[in-house]
Order: structure tokens, then sequence, then C-alpha cells
């Protein structure tokens, strides 16, 4: 075999070329072109809560009714994140979609730099009735007065409880502990001694613990951040991040990849996790459980799931006829359907009066629990998680470190460090 | 000609547009023009003590996978150049995790690796032994991502090695025979020199198949735990790039990617020169 310098020289350019950003057109100004589609609307979803099938179904419907303006369902990734970043892609230089799926996390970026277009002036233009979304959820889309997106498959954290192992550590059936101090005093040890196992599971730093997480760091006077002030290095934050790193020490709490799998196979007895995992979990649940709200004091917890937005950089003809499919997408009935068939919480106010609905809630209390929770047990997101970019993985990699054992002071303060440096370079020089 | 154009236009022109866009800042998703900075992504990712870590895990990972996937690569072609029954059943089953997506393998040995219900901690758990945590200990996360990815490239080291050794000079092996040369000698005196071309080319572009591995690492730890344990110079470029939106910086990163393996590439290149 001969191989010549040239060949060598061909194949490492070739190979480096392509870890490089070599696709992407141009340094801004992407939405200032207005694209034209190919007559089929795009819908980018990750499809939340396994919903492939389900919003199959809906844009199925949507067809059917609306010919002339057909959908086309595409995969944007296994997750929010990916599909935040296959968008990213796209605005850099490839064909954007019509509509895409926009988390808590991913929303606010894009709204702030423009990818996305305020939609207020399109409900008007197209008569576009927005006062029976839920409104606490609508208005978690609102910058500077105008929303970029519309709530979709929101959710929030809720315990769920395997009802046998309760029992048989001789706790109560109906409800959940009721301060993280009770969690730690009474219901973790009592069910690691009844069962043998950790007492609860929540995922890593990968899969949202900074989610599931945020509302006890509340419960305990910290948070992330006060606005645009971080609060990592307040001494109740810190105390917050012991509480967890003492916790998984003690075996009471287990942090896993995968907690909903972990809960299902019964390695542990509560599970924390989004209410859109209620579905999934119906099915693989190893017995009955209960579900319950996060502990208190209240807000416990917060809201988090994703929402609907349209591209900026779309003719204004597709952004009406877009418009048009996020309403129909999330109105009365698609939502009381997506919220049975997924768990996530209804987006709609007035599903809770269609009579189908209410007797499904009376049928299944699991669900009804994070209904309940958002009215009583919730408040909007630090913006250290939502606001800044990539603040949710970057939390979620510091408590990662936390729950290994690392010094829990020295592991926030370089958080700190790290979220001030973005918020000073991205944030603040464009508010 | 025609491959020249295609080689401005698809390698040459991308490479020096992605160093020009290492001197801005630039959000990605921005619509809001990127401004210059100079030197600024270069300083910043020369101070972050992460990126040395990232270094040194990119290392890591790459000498493991290129001397593994070679290692073992030559092994198993040295024992399936013989006449064996039902050697080319073996050989397929040995390549045919290359051609399989890195994403598809991923998940697949999660399987294999996961502390929970995985097929390491099962057999462990057999011997009264606990399953490392693959997912949270840094150490074992880089070991997994790495063995899986020996594991999928071995088929292609295998096949390189697997043909070389068969135009290999039969007059030598005759000789070392005549000449009762013991096995290891022979091997490491007659078989070895023979393949030292093969080997070079398998060193190059193993490496640079190597550092561009993204799918397994995504798939499987999404670069974490803690962070950044199992996160590798290309996975840097795509995590500063498409999750938090810094191109510029993605493209620092990129660019100093490209000099490390030109600079390694090089040095490659004069020592086989020097050799022949």
């Amino acid at each position: 075999m001969i191989i010549s310098r040239r060949s060598v020289f061909t194949l490492a350019g070739l190979g480096i070329a392509t870890a490089g950003l070599s696709a992407c057109a141009g340094t801004g100004g992407s939405a200032s072109q207005q694209q034209e589609g190919s007559g089929t609307l795009q819908f980018w979803s990750n499809h939340p809560g396994s919903s492939r099938d389900l919003e199959q179904k809906l844009i199925d419907a949507w067809n059917e009714a609306n010919p002339d303006t057909p959908a086309e369902l595409i995969d944007g990734g296994a997750d929010y994140e990916e599909l935040g970043q296959k968008f990213n892609a796209a605005l850099a230089g490839g064909d954007l979609p019509d509509v895409i799926v926009a988390s808590d996390v991913t929303w606010f970026n894009f709204a702030f730099t423009e990818a996305t277009t305020p939609l207020d002036d399109l409900w008007a233009e197209n008569d576009i009735d927005t006062s029976t979304y839920v409104e606490t959820l609508l208005e978690d889309y609102n910058f500077e007065g105008k929303h970029y997106g519309v709530p979709y498959s929101r959710s929030t954290p809720l315990m769920y409880w395997y009802t046998a192992d309760l029992e048989k550590a001789c706790l109560p059936t109906d409800r959940g502990p009721q301060t993280w101090q009770e969690f730690a005093e009474e219901w973790g040890p009592k069910l690691k001694e009844a069962t043998g196992k950790p007492a609860l599971v929540v995922a890593d730093g990968s899969n949202y613990l900074d989610w599931y997480f945020q509302g006890a760091f509340w419960t305990f006077g910290g948070a992330y951040s006060d606005e645009w002030d971080l609060k990592f290095t307040d001494p109740k934050t810190v105390e917050a991040g012991k509480f967890l790193q003492k916790m998984v020490q003690d075996g009471l709490v287990s942090v896993v990849k995968d907690s909903a799998n972990d809960f299902g196979i019964g390695n542990a007895s509560g599970l924390l996790e989004s209410t859109g995992s209620l579905g999934g979990l119906k099915e693989s649940a190893q017995g009955d459980f209960i579900t319950t709200y996060l502990p208190g004091p209240k807000p416990g917890t917060t809201t988090g799931g994703a929402g609907l937005a349209i591209p900026a950089g779309i003719s204004d003809e597709r952004k009406a006829v877009a418009v048009k499919f996020i309403d129909f997408m999330t109105n009365t009935e698609n939502t009381i359907t997506f919220t049975q068939e997924t768990g996530y919480m209804p987006v709609r106010s007035d599903a809770a009066d269609v009579p189908e609905q209410a007797k499904y809630m009376e049928e299944n209390p699991n669900a009804e629990t994070a209904i309940r929770q958002l009215e009583e047990n919730t408040k909007p997101q630090d913006f250290a998680r939502v606001f800044v970019n990539g603040g949710g993985q970057a939390i979620g990699g510091a408590l990662d470190k936390i729950v290994a054992g690392q010094d829990v002071e020295e592991v926030f303060s370089a958080l700190q460090d790290e979220l001030q440096a973005t918020i000073d370079r991205d944030i603040k020089p464009n508010l | 000609m025609p491959n020249v154009v295609l080689l401005i236009v698809f390698t040459y022109r991308p490479l020096i547009d992605n160093i020009r866009l290492s001197f801005y800042n630039w959000n990605i998703s921005s619509t809001r023009p990127a401004t210059f900075v100079g030197l600024q992504n270069y300083i910043e990712w020369a101070s972050n003590p992460v990126s040395w870590q990232i270094v040194w895990q990119t290392i890591i990972f790459t000498v493991v996978a290129v001397f593994g996937s070679m290692v073992i690569g030559l092994a198993l072609a040295l024992l399936l150049d013989r006449k064996l029954k039902g050697r080319n059943f073996v050989r397929s089953l040995i390549f045919a995790p290359y051609v399989i997506s890195g994403a598809a393998i991923g998940v697949a040995f999660q399987f294999v690796f996961d502390p929970g219900y995985g097929l390491i901690q099962d057999l462990l758990g057999r011997v009264g032994m606990d399953s490392p945590d693959f997912y949270s200990s840094p150490g074992w996360a880089l070991f997994m991502v790495t063995a899986t990815y020996v594991w999928k490239n071995l088929g292609y080291t295998f096949v390189i090695y697997l043909a070389a050794l068969q135009g290999l000079r039969k007059d030598l092996d005759e000789a070392a025979e005549i000449d009762r040369t013991p096995r290891a000698r022979k091997f490491f005196r007659v078989t070895l020199p023979q393949l030292r071309p093969t080997t070079f080319f398998l060193s190059i572009t193993v490496l640079l198949n190597s550092l561009q591995v993204f799918d397994i690492i995504n798939v499987m730890t999404a670069g974490g735990p803690l962070g950044t344990s199992t996160t590798t110079l290309v996975f840097q470029v795509y995590q500063e790039t498409f999750v938090n939106s810094r191109a510029g910086y993605g493209a620092a990163v990129a660019t100093i990617m490209f000099l490390a393996v030109l600079v390694i590439t090089v040095v490659q290149v004069r020592m086989q020169d020097k050799e022949n």
C-alpha cells in the first residue's frame, strides 16, 4: 500500500474540515431573508411524552380539514435540546421549518436572538382566540410584552410512589412528604429500611436534574438566580446543594441516567419526574402508584415542558398558516386528547369544562395532581436555568459534581463565574 | 482539474471560512451580525482549565482507540488468515459493527453497561460483585465510550490488515519456516515489517476517525458525566456551536483541532519518509 504525502494531507483536510462549521453560511442576518416553503407545512417535533403517533393523528386530522395547506411531521431530535440544536443548524443556512417545539430552556434564546417571531400580530391578523389558554402557561412565553410561543406539552415535576412500598414502610398513601426535611428524616429512612431500595430516584444532570431539583432550592430559601442576579454562592443555595449531596451519600436518593425506567423496573420506591412520564409509567410500572406534589414550603416546584413557536425567517404566508396550525394543535379538543395520552397538562382552561375531560380527571387522580399543583405549588423558573444559553446544562453538570461528592461551595462558585461570564457577554449588552 | 475544484469548494474554502469565523463572536441563532473579537476566543479557550481537561480526554480516547483497534484488529486478522472452519462467517461478524450507525451502537451498548440492568452488572452480580457506575464515574464513563468505539471500529482495522496479510511475500514466510524461526520472531521480523505501510495508513485514518467521534458519545453520555467527563474536542465544537450557540468559539476549537492534527500528520509523514 503506497501513500503519498499529498493524499495524507488531503485525508487530514477532509477529516478536519467536517469538524468545522463549514456548512454554515454567513454570520447573522439569517432571519432577514423570508424563506418560501414547499407548500407543505413542516412541523419539527421531538414527540414529547412519546407522542409521535398521536401527533401524526392530529396532523392527519389537520390535513383532512385543510387539504390546501397540508402539514408534515418531521423528527426534530430525541429531546428538546436536540431539536434546538437542529433548529440552530437550520438558522445557519438550512431550510427553516414552519413550526417548532421550543422548550423552557430554548424558547427564550430563540426569541432573544429574533430567530422566532412574536405571535401577537399574527393572532390578530388571523382571528386566533388566545383567551382560553391557561394564562400562567401562556405568559411563560412573554418577552418584552410579546408572546413568542404557545404552551403545548407543558408539565411540572411530580413525585411518583409505589403504594405497596409506602404501605410496607407504614407511610401515608394519600400524600407525599410535605417538606424535604420530612423526606430526609422520616420517608427516606423508613422506605429504605422497609424495601432495601433507595427511597427516591431522580435523573442526572444530563437529563434535567437541574429542573427537577430547582424547587428544592427554593424550599431552602435559595435559588439559582433572582432575575439576572446569580445566587449560587448564597448560603441557602449552598445548603440545598449539601442536602442533595447528603441524601445521595446516605442512599436515600439515587441519581441515574434514566430514572423513569429505574422506577419502572422497581429499583426505587419513589420517582421525581415530569408529569409527561405518567402515560408511559401507567404501562411500565411494577405496581400501583400515586403521584404527589413536590415537598414545600410552597412553591415547591415549577413548570416546564415545551411550547410551539414559529421561525422569524419564513414568509408571511407560511407564518399565517403556521399560526393557524398551532391553534389547531393546541385547541381544546386536541389538548384534551394530548393530555389523556401523555400525561402533560391541558393548556386550555376550558378543557376542564368538557365532560369527557372532567370524567377522565375524576377517574385518574394521578393526572389531576399536576393540574392542582400548577395552581398551588409552582412558580416560574429562575432566569439562570431558562434564559441563559446553556444555563440548564451547566447547572445540571454542577449538580452531577455535587452528587459525585465534590465540594459544594467550589462547584457552585465555578458555576457562578461561568454563567456570569455568559450573561455579561451574551445577554447584558443586548438587553 | 475537477478534483481540484471539488477540493477547493468542499474542503479548503470551508476550512478557511472556519478559521475566519474563529475570530468572531457569533450567536448562531441570532440575526444580529457577528462581532470581530480577534484572538479572544483562543485566549478564552486556552485560559479555561476545562479545555485542557478536554484535550487530555481527547488524547486518552484517541490513543486507546487507535492502538486498541489496531492491535486487536491485527490479532484477529492473523487468527482468521488461517484456514479455519466458518472463518468467513466470523470475518463478517467482526466487520459488521463497522457499518452499523454509531448512534445505534450507542443505544445498544447501554444495555451492556447500564449499572441498573445492563449485561455487565448482571454478569458481575452472578459472582457477587457490583458493577461500576459507568454513567456517573468519569473514568468508567470514558472507558465505556472508548471500549464501545474500539468494538465498532475493529472491523475496519481487521479487514485492512487481513487484506494486507494476504498480500505478503510467501517466499519470506517460507524462508523463515526453513530456518525454523520461532513464531514470535517471525511475526516481529518478517510479518510486521511488511505490514508497515498498512500500519501507517491505518494509524492516520483511525486517528482521524477517532478524533471525529460524536455519535457514540452523544448517545451514551452526552459528554458527561459531571458536565464534560467524556467530552472530546469535536464534541466540544458541537456543544459550543449548536448547544451554547457560540459558533465563533466553536470554530476556534475546530481550528485548534485542525492545527493539532496537521502537526501530528506531518510528523507521521516525516517519520515514514525517513524510514523509507
